[in-house]
Formats: structure tokens, sequence, C-alpha cells
């Protein structure tokens, strides 16, 4: 081989390919090899190189090996790209897997694997038969993940041929690697089956162990995954299992480390001996903290892993905590999860040393993590009562920096540990006070709010203090009204809830503590706070993505059997309105939509939070159409991980915001767990258009004549399309906006349409557009000329 | 990107990217390694500033597949014998190769250069590693070692030598990062030793090869007890691991006896043995940082750094950092009379003092002086709006355990035949931090 590879990335001059075609076909191996290497790396940048697929495959026709791999090369990518082409090989792969030379065998088996036509299925069926139980052991290690492969495509056809039993025969090869792929093979056929097909027996499992220790890396970790799986009939066994899978602590694979680990905890449940658990507990952890010496992308998976053990076994590492100390250089990824693994460790014993890190973490630069580091402070205070004074005292040293996000942070935890422990830390309100003017958050300005209406009598001057906020309050968010709103306020619920609290606070503080007591939930030690049910789930699913998602497999593979079937798949996806980011876990999607002539809130709750959400609530603010909820919010308590999707009744013209009518819909969700969450949606109006709003030529041609000249208002929709006369009539129509009449006018299409929208206001529509050409001119005529500017918009929606 | 099977939509590279650039996620600005994007999992590595990903449909093991892309990165760097964009792109088609002998179906199958060489034909085109700006590990043998041959660990595994025949050789470095923060006082809050035992053969004929360690290196802290915490340290001579694992070839029969590993070294390059230990050492720097107020809108920096290891051995691309507060505007140093070698920054859009010190020899003690000048009045509060400083080094032939490759003995084919051995020494600053 001569020249330089690089030159067959140069730029495509015309003729290149009958130049390439020339050269495939020359006398010349040397010059056949270069071109096909040429063609290979033209595919790798996007080139269509199909064209030229027949002489590459006649390349096939060598006893050179070298050229001859470099053609299976191309057509183990064309496979997957143009199965269809590929099968013009079949029969050079048929050809091929009788070869005398095991390396060729192998290589047509592998890429016929590739080729997912079911056509090709049957051919491939009696070459991977003899390849199964081939003499060399490459080629059987091959066939058996050909197997997996061929399930995937035609499962019926590898069960009736039998493969199933052979691939099982492969569990007793003499050569590890074949083992290996065997089990690989099995278990991920038995993912998706429902039948029971790869159960392994106590026999099985003897044999398993043994090929463990002579098997590579990789084929070690398929076989402690698939062992995982297997429920040992008693503590003997079990105690015999994990002695044998002990020695993989020590390997230099992470992979295999943790998969090990894996095994062993789960085999733990059995075994009774208090002493043996304690001992293996022992061996377990330096190898876990040895993850943490590993590339950073490996210790963040670990992290997410030991997360989870040192909440169903806190004493593995209860000694180690100095390992999860952030280092300097540590990615932002891994210092996040090394803060959540320093609360669940902290103790009664070390938390003066955890305190000293997370002071110095409070005065970094990053401010996610700075903030993170101030709650985590905050948590120690509610998870350690007898530390809770000293958590508070750095809570104050943080707050005489008077660095604005860390003041409000702490005041924020603060309010969660007066709640944790009540009437205990309340000398130090006046220290909080001073900071009183620098809160500019809304979850701070709360948090304080709620502090000095707790302990308002003990406070001189609280009401003062409040009144601070209230000269700011009008453009305060809703968050901060809910808890000092008594005057200005529009929004009756609002206003109800204020005016009792400041009742309450100005006659008799004792009832107000009642009023406050009773309605707050319970603040708890949260740093362990998977559920218990959840966690054994994610425990059994220690060292696969679940674990690091922290999530069951359901929730994230489509794949999974026990998959539940999504409603409403065909459905557009809903407008994520509240992030996850912003709703500590909790993510609401919604919209209006219409349904049987009703308007209803289509909303999808998804929990990715680590704790159970429920009592869930929802409040509309004031809006133009007084959109306002029919009925309470039926939301089922959603488990961490869990979705709902509803579908709210809604009523109009309940609390009308005055003013020019506008979109804005203001919502505010709330649950048991978490603070009141507002989001803003808009409203399109076609939600409003009814079912009745069809208009005959003449009542159309009346209501235009009589309605004057300056209730016409008209706007280019730039955004909008027709693509077809007759499918936007249709599409329109689906959406309440009727067809009346049509005409041409050069090369633009007019249409003339009606609608009925909120309290049975007529549109009357006109739109002119050129079929499939982006832009479409929309008049309307209508007693409500002020609507216009929403009925633009809902007409750009719905013709986008 | 590697996408062995055909579930995951066209255009999930371009997903991917988008994503990773513009991550906005939860708590953090960085993507995390392992991300799920409408069901499709995306799992990366950053090697040599190229990202290598894998995609996936099924729960699989991440930690595998995080293996299996850093094994990937290091077979495709045993051939070509540099790893970067340029190398890739001459290579593509030889790297096409490789991982499709590498993975089969998402399943990985062999990761060892040394099996890989007899299925693997085509040969790689080694980029003029003289024209690549030492980078990395390579760069660290550069300066200070001239016995070295500084492109050795730049040469390809399998390419042959434009001379002919290949050298007989074999390089065996012990790389040592350690992590030291020191309390305000001076005190070491935590120390710990991240050790490798790095082998990269060039032996033909692949014979055994014997490496002893210290004879009473001991292995295992018991648990919470830290009896040997602080003792031995007092005590000098042993050595204690808290922990350590070893590469599959080695063998461990003599290990317990004798502290001897016995090995056929693969080809390519791999980790014969990591280790980890928290025992308490000496660090090799003492800092000394003192912030002052010098007046309204003023303060001043003195940083003090002491090399505390012998005067045979010197540091070399040393840099010291130092945040310092948001409200400074502007900066003057004053380095110590005589000083050669050095440069000062103050980083402006981060904030941060910037001290460089080409080398640093041994039991030498070097001063940097800094005026703040600030664009209000500080809070009273300095030590905690600036700091803490961080150290960045690198110091050849030292090493901070003490442990150490006693002898190397590689079994003899005849009696001319004597390879080179190259036993190396460095230790790095993984993260060096003293708190103000």
């Amino acid at each position: 081989m001569s020249g330089h590879d690089s030159k067959y990335f140069s730029t495509t001059k015309k003729g290149e390919i009958p130049e390439l075609k020339e050269e495939l076909n020359s006398q010349y191996k040397d010059k056949k090899k270069d071109a096909v290497k040429k063609v290979i790396a033209a595919m790798t940048v996007g080139k269509d190189v199909s064209s030229l697929f027949t002489d590459v495959v006649n390349c096939m026709q060598t006893e050179n090996l070298e050229l001859k791999k470099l053609v299976y090369l191309y057509l183990i990518n064309y496979a997957k790209s143009q199965p269809d082409l590929a099968i013009l090989a079949v029969n050079t792969f048929v050809k091929d897997s009788q070869d005398p030379n095991p390396l060729i065998r192998a290589l047509a088996v592998r890429t016929m694997g590739c080729i997912r036509v079911d056509k090709i299925t049957e051919y491939l069926c009696d070459p991977l038969q003899r390849c199964l139980k081939d003499d060399d052991p490459y080629v059987r290690k091959t066939a058996a993940i050909c197997v997996a492969k061929l399930y995937d495509i035609n499962a019926e056809l590898v069960e009736d041929r039998g493969f199933l039993d052979t691939l099982k025969d492969l569990i007793s090869d003499n050569n590890p690697m074949v083992v290996a792929n065997a089990v690989a093979a099995l278990a991920e056929i038995q993912e998706t089956s429902t039948r029971p097909i790869f159960e392994i027996t106590s026999h099985t499992l003897s044999k398993l162990l043994t090929a463990l220790n002579e098997c590579t890396e990789w084929g070690q970790v398929f076989i402690l995954d698939a062992l995982s799986r297997y429920k040992a009939a008693d503590a003997r066994e079990a105690e015999n299992i994990v002695e044998r899978v002990t020695p993989r602590l020590q390997h230099a694979n992470c992979a295999v480390v943790l998969s090990a680990v894996k095994m062993i905890l789960q085999q733990m449940e059995l075994i009774t001996s208090t002493d043996v658990v304690r001992n293996l507990c022992k061996k377990m952890a330096p190898p876990l903290v040895t993850l943490l010496s590993a590339e950073p992308e490996i210790q963040y998976v670990a992290l997410r892993n030991i997360n989870l053990i040192v909440q169903k076994r806190p004493t593995i590492l209860a000694h180690e905590i100095k390992v999860f100390f952030c280092k300097y250089n540590d990615p932002i990824y891994v210092k996040m999860e090394k803060l959540e693994i320093m609360i669940k460790l902290a103790s009664d014993r070390n938390i003066d040393q955890v305190l000293l890190e997370f002071k110095e973490y409070a005065t970094e630069v990053d401010v996610d993590f700075v903030r993170k580091a101030v709650r985590a402070i905050g948590r120690c205070a509610i998870k350690l009562e007898r530390a809770a004074e000293r958590c508070i005292s750095v809570l104050l040293e943080l707050i005489k920096i008077k660095v604005n996000y860390v003041v409000q942070e702490a005041i924020i935890v603060i309010k969660d540990i007066f709640r944790r422990y009540p009437n205990t830390y309340e000398s130090i309100i006046a220290t909080l006070c001073e900071s009183l003017d620098t809160l500019d958050e809304p979850e701070a300005k709360a948090s304080m709010i709620w502090i000095i209406g707790e302990y308002a009598e003990r406070i001189d001057n609280a009401d003062e203090l409040l009144e601070s906020f209230l000269e700011s309050f009008p453009e305060e968010p809703a968050m901060v009204v809910l808890n000092n709103a008594t005057v200005e306020t529009d929004n009756p619920d609002l206003r109800d809830r204020a005016y009792i609290y400041w009742r309450l606070l100005s006659t008799d503080p004792e009832a107000a503590k009642d009023v406050v007591l009773a309605e707050k939930p319970v603040i708890s030690d949260d740093s362990n706070n998977l559920d218990s049910s959840l966690l054994d789930e994610l425990l059994s699913n220690i060292a696969t993505l679940s674990s690091v998602y922290h999530k069951p497999p359901e929730a994230f593979v489509s794949r999974a059997k026990s998959a539940s079937a999504k409603p409403d798949d065909d459905e557009p996806p809903l407008p994520i309105l509240l992030p996850s980011s912003t709703g500590q876990g909790l993510q609401i999607s919604a919209q209006l939509v219409r349904r049987d002539g009703q308007v209803f809130y289509s909303l999808l709750f998804e929990n990715n939070s680590q704790m159970l959400l429920d009592g869930f609530m929802i409040q509309f603010n004031k809006n133009t159409f007084g959109l306002a909820a029919a009925g309470p919010l039926q939301v089922p308590p959603l488990q961490p991980g869990s979705t709902a999707r509803i579908l709210l009744p809604m009523i109009t013209f309940q609390n009308i915001s005055p003013g020019a009518p506008n979109t804005l819909l203001q919502v505010a969700v709330k649950d048991n767990q978490q603070p009141v969450w507002y989001f803003n949606d808009k409203i399109s109006l076609h939600v409003f258009f009814s079912e009745d709003g069809r208009m005959e030529r003449a009542n159309f041609l009346e209501t235009w004549k009589s309605l004057p000249d300056s209730n016409e208002v008209s706007k280019d929709l730039p955004a909008a399309v027709i693509h077809g006369v007759d499918a936007a009539i249709e599409h329109l129509a689906a959406a309440n906006v009727f067809f009346v009449a049509k005409r041409r006018n050069a090369d633009k299409e007019l249409l003339y349409m009606s609608a009925k929208g909120p309290s049975g206001v007529p549109f009357l529509i006109e739109l002119t557009a050129a079929v499939s050409v982006p832009g479409v001119k929309c008049a309307v005529k209508t007693p409500s000329p002020e609507l216009a500017p929403l009925f633009f918009d809902a007409m750009e929606t719905l013709l986008k | 990107m590697i996408t062995d099977r055909g579930e995951v939509p066209k255009g999930s590279a371009e997903i991917f990217f988008r994503k990773v650039k513009f991550w906005k996620g939860d708590e953090a600005e960085e993507a995390p390694p392992v991300f799920n994007v409408d069901g499709v999992n995306y799992i990366h590595v950053k090697v040599a500033g190229l990202l290598f990903v894998a995609t996936t449909r099924v729960n699989i093991s991440p930690s595998l597949v995080l293996e299996l892309l850093q094994r990937i990165a290091r077979v495709i760097k045993d051939y070509l014998g540099i790893l970067n964009e340029d190398s890739l792109r001459k290579n593509f088609v030889l790297v096409y190769e490789l991982l499709d002998e590498v993975i089969d179906f998402g399943y990985p199958q062999t990761t060892s250069t040394e099996v890989l060489k007899s299925y693997v034909f085509n040969e790689p085109i080694v980029v003029d590693s003289a024209r690549i700006p030492p980078l990395g590990p390579a760069a660290m043998f550069m300066q200070g070692a001239k016995r070295m041959p500084g492109t050795a660990v730049t040469k390809s595994v399998v390419a042959n030598e434009p001379g002919g025949r290949k050298r007989d050789e074999i390089f065996v470095d012990i790389i040592e990062k350690i992590s030291v923060t020191f309390s305000s006082s001076g005190y070491i809050l935590t120390s710990e030793v991240d050790g490798t035992i790095q082998m990269k053969s060039y032996l033909s004929g692949n014979p055994e090869i014997r490496l002893a360690l210290n004879e009473d290196l001991s292995i295992g802290r018991s648990g919470g007890n830290s009896m040997y915490d602080y003792k031995s340290s007092a005590g000098g001579g042993i050595v204690i691991l808290d922990d350590c694992n070893f590469h599959e070839s080695v063998h461990l029969d003599n290990f317990d006896l004798d502290r001897t590993l016995t090995l056929v070294p693969p080809d390519g390059e791999f980790s014969v043995m990591n280790y980890r230990m928290t025992q308490e050492f000496k660090p090799p720097f003492r800092i000394n940082a003192l912030v002052e107020e010098a007046g309204s809108h003023k303060a001043e920096v003195i940083i003090k750094i002491r090399a505390d290891f012998s005067t045979s051995v010197t540091a070399n691309t040393v840099t010291v950092q130092m945040p310092v507060p948001k409200y400074t505007t502007r900066v003057s140093f004053e380095l110590e009379s005589g000083a050669i070698g050095q440069t000062t920054d103050f980083k402006e859009n981060n904030k941060r003092l910037e001290w460089c010190l080409n080398k640093i020899v041994g039991g030498s003690e070097h001063t940097l002086r800094a005026k703040l000048t600030f664009s209000q009045e500080s809070h009273g509060n300095l030590t905690k709006e600036a700091g803490p400083v961080n150290m960045n080094f690198t110091i050849p032939m030292y090493n901070a355990s003490r442990l150490q490759v006693k002898y190397l003995q590689i079994a003899k084919k005849s009696k001319t035949y004597n390879p080179y051995r190259w036993v190396r020494y460095v230790t790095q600053a993984n993260s060096y931090v003293a708190r103000l």
C-alpha cells in the first residue's frame, strides 16, 4: 500500500465515479484495494457510491484476504443503510460461509446478520446452523451473536430452526469467548421475550462461574449481568456464589467491578449471617472508592450508583466520606453528585469536617454549585438534629459575605430548618432581617415573609418589615403575593387567603400559628429520599442506565417488556411550560384543547424528582376570557419517574381581567411537597371556535355588508402556508373554521370562511394565498375587531 | 460516534452535538456523560480533545460503554501512534476495520491490540509527530530527561519503523496523580495518591516479565480504624495502599509472598496496576497565601511556594492560580528580583491570578506579590471571596507514594538479548489546593 489515505477524502471531481469503476475492475489487486478504500472513504463522508456496488462486490471473489475484508467492510456498512442492494451479495456470503479460512467464514455470517431484510433471513439459516457448530471458536462466537441479530429480525424463525437450543449448548463450549457471547445473546433474547428462554439453573450457574475466571473482561460483564438474575436457593448457596465473585472486585475494568458489586448486593439479601454481611461490606468499600480514581465520566456513573447503595447499606462507606470531598478540578457533574453523597454520609461524627467543606464550596465560583452547597448545609441541619445549631451558624457566616445568591439560598434553607425545629432558633431572625432588602428572588422572599409571619409575635416591627414588601407588591410575582397580599389584588383566592392571614396575625397570633402550623406539611430528612420500593427496583438495576437516571427502566426504554403503552401516542406533544429544572424535578406540559364542543386544559405531569408528589391543585389567574377550571384537578399521586396525563374541563367568563384582550394565561400549580409553581401559557383563540360557526353564503354576505368597514382588519401571516385548497378547507373545518366560498385571482386563491368565537362573536374571513408559497393574507370582519390580533395568531397556528 | 445497530434515528450525531454544546440541565451547565434524548441514550467520553460517543436504546451497563470507549481510544492510539483529528482522518478505513472487530452488534469482543493484530489488515499511516506540539502524557517526559527518546510514547505499536526492524524496548511508567487540600492554617485536610503502573511494550516475541515492587508494600487499611493513618508516616518505611487492581494479564502467584508481578505483556499500552493511597505523605510543595486589605479599594496578595523535595529533582510547567474578588479591576504584580522563566497574568474574564513558573528546583522558594484594585469597597471578608490557591505541576523522577519498581526482569531468549528498559517516575498534580 502506498501513499496517504487522506487523498481519498479530496473533493469530488467530475468523473470520480467512472474513474473508481475502472480502478475497481483493474487487473492489479493493489489498485483494486486502493479503489475499495477510496469507495469506503467516500461512503463515510456521505457520498453516494451505490452505483459502484456491483463493481465492489465483484472484488469479493478473491483469494486475497486483505481485499476481501475491505469489501466486507464496505458491505457491512452498506447493509445497514441500503439493505436491498446488499441482497445482491447473498450468494457470495453463502459461499464464503464455507470457505476454508475461518476468518472469512466468520465475516460472512457477521455481515449477513447485519442485513435487516426479512427475505435474506432464510438464506442465513443454513450457514448459521453450520457456523454455530464450526470447529473454530472465532466462527462460533460470531455465530452466537448472529442468533441474537436474527432473533431481532425474525424471532419465530429462530425458534422454529432450533437455534435457541444450539445457543444454549454453547454455554458449555470450551472456549470462554464463545460462552460469553452465547450468554450475552441469550440474555438479550430473554429481555425481549415474555417466555422463559434462558433460565439459569444451578448447573448453568456453576458452569458460568467457572467460565468467569477465564474469559475476557467484557465476557465477565456479560456473565455477571446474566447471573445477577439468578435467585440462590438459600443463604449457603448465596455465600458460595459471592465467594466466587468477590475476586472480580479487584479487576481494573470498572464495568466488571460494578457488575460484581451488583451481583454481591443481590446475593447479600439472602445471607443471614451478620458477620458475613459485615465482611462483604468491608470488601466492597475499597473497590467502590477506587472507581473514583477513574476518568470523570466513569466517576459519574459510579457516584450515581453509590448514591443508591448507601441508601440501602449506609455502613459500607460510612468511614470513607473524605473521598467524596470535591476536588478542585472535578467536572461540575461530578461535584454535584459528590455533594449528594456527602449529605447521605454526614453523621454526628463527621459533621464538623463536612460543614467545613460545604462552607468552602459555598464561596466557589460556580453559582449552581454554590447554591447546592448552601442547600446541602440546610439538609444536614434537618437530618442531624444535634448538628442543626452548627449548620445554622455556618449559614449565618455565609449570609455575612453578602453575596446575593448565597444569602437568598441560605434564607430558603433556614426557613426549612425553622419548620423542622419550631421555636428553637428564632434568635437569629434579627440577623436575617438585615438582609431583607437584598432579596430579589421569589422563593427567597416568600421564605423570608413566611419566617416573619411565623414569628410575628416575637418581632417588634413585623408589620413594618412586611410593609417593605408591600411597597413593591404590585410588581411582585404571585408567589410572594400569596404570602402577604391583603390589598390591591384582584385574585379572589389570593385575597381571601391573605385576608385571613392578616386578620389572624393582627388579632390573635396564637390562632395564626395554629392555622399556619396546620397547613404546612412536615419537613423531614429528605437526604435518603427514594421511596423504598423504587430504591429496591433501582438497586436490582445497579450498573445499568436505570441506576444512573434513578428511574425504573420502563420509564426510558421503549423496548422493555413492561413498557406501559403511552396514552394518546398519536397526539402531538404538549409544550413544556414548567421545565423540571425550574420545578425541582416536576415538569408540566400543557395546552388548551377543544374536545366535543368543550374547552379542556390538557396537562402532562412528569415527576423527575426523587420523591412522591401528591395533592395537586391548580388555579388560573384572571384572563381575557375568564378561563377557569370547571372542577378540581384530579392527579393521582406521582411516584418518582412516573407521569400522568390529565384533561381538565374548563369554563369561561369566570374571572375576567379588564383591559385590552390578550392571550396571557397565568397558571399556578401546587402539591403537598413543593412550593407553589407559576407558569404562563398562551391562549389560542381557536379553542373557542364553536361547532355551530358555519354560515350560509347569503348570510355571510349580509353580515359582511352590515358591519362597518372599520370593523375589517387584515394582516399578512408570513409563517402560514396553504398546500392545497381542499386540504386547507378540510383542515380548517376540523378546527371549526368553515368554508363559505372560493375564487381565483391571477395566481392567488381566495377563500371565504366563517367561525364563531367566544360568546358567539362571528368572524368573517378572507384568506388570500398562492398555493404552497409561505405567506397568507388574512382579512377578518367581526363585531369585535379588538379580538383580531388574537384571531390572526390563531389562524397562523392553524395554517403552520 | 458508535451506533452499531440500526436502531437509532439518522441525525443523532447532530442531536448529540447540539445537546452537549448547549447543555442546560437541572443543575449543571456541563453535559453529564450519560443522558437520554427522545428514548436514545447518549454515552460519551472526552479523550485528547475528541468526543467518543455511543448510542443505545436499551438499559445497558453505562460503565461498560464508558470503559469500552476509553479502550477504543487507546487501541486507536496504539495503532496510530498519536490520537488526534488529523491522524483519525488519515486512517479512517483502518479505524473502521478496528471498530468492526472490537464490537459486534453492540457487544464488545476484544479491545486488546495484541489480539486485534491477527484480524486487522489495514496498516496505519503515521502522522508526522514532529509537527505536532507535545501534549498530554507524551509531553511530561520531554523536559529535563535527555536520556529518554522523546518520540517513544507516540510511536505506533504496529507500524514498522522507517529503518526496518523494530527496536526492542519496553517502557514502564509509574505515574502518580496527587491531590492535597491544605487548610487555611496549613494543615493537610485530605491527601490522596492515584497511581498507575503503565506499560508499553515493543518487545518482539512477547517474553515473560517480572516486576518487583517494594517488599514491605502492604495493601488495605483496616476499615475505619485509623491506626495506620498517621503513625505509619511518622515511622517512615512501609508503603500502605488503600486498594489496588491489576490488568488481566498479571499473575499474582508470588505477589503475596514477595510482591512481584509476572506477566506476558500484550502489545499496546495498558495499566499493569492501578493503586490508591490515602496514607499521609510529604507533599512536594508547601503553599503560603495571604490576602490583606490595603486601603479602601485595595488589597495585597502574597503567595509563597516552597519546593519540599530533593535538590536533584526539578518540577516543570508549574502554574499557580487564584480567584480574586469579582469586583477586582486591576492587578499589578511584583516578582522576586532575578526571577527567570516566570510569567504572571490577570485573567480578567474569570477574575483569576495566574503565575507560571517554567522550572522549580527542589529546595527553592518563590514568592509572588500582587496588588489588587477594586471597583467597590470590599465586604471585609476577603478570604471568603478570594482563593483557594490551586497549583498544577509535573515532577519527573519523583513519586509521592514511595512505591517503587525494584527491578524489571525480562525472560532471556538468548545471551545477547538485552532490550532497552525504561522505568520512569512522574508525579502530577490532580487537585492541589490551599485554602485561604
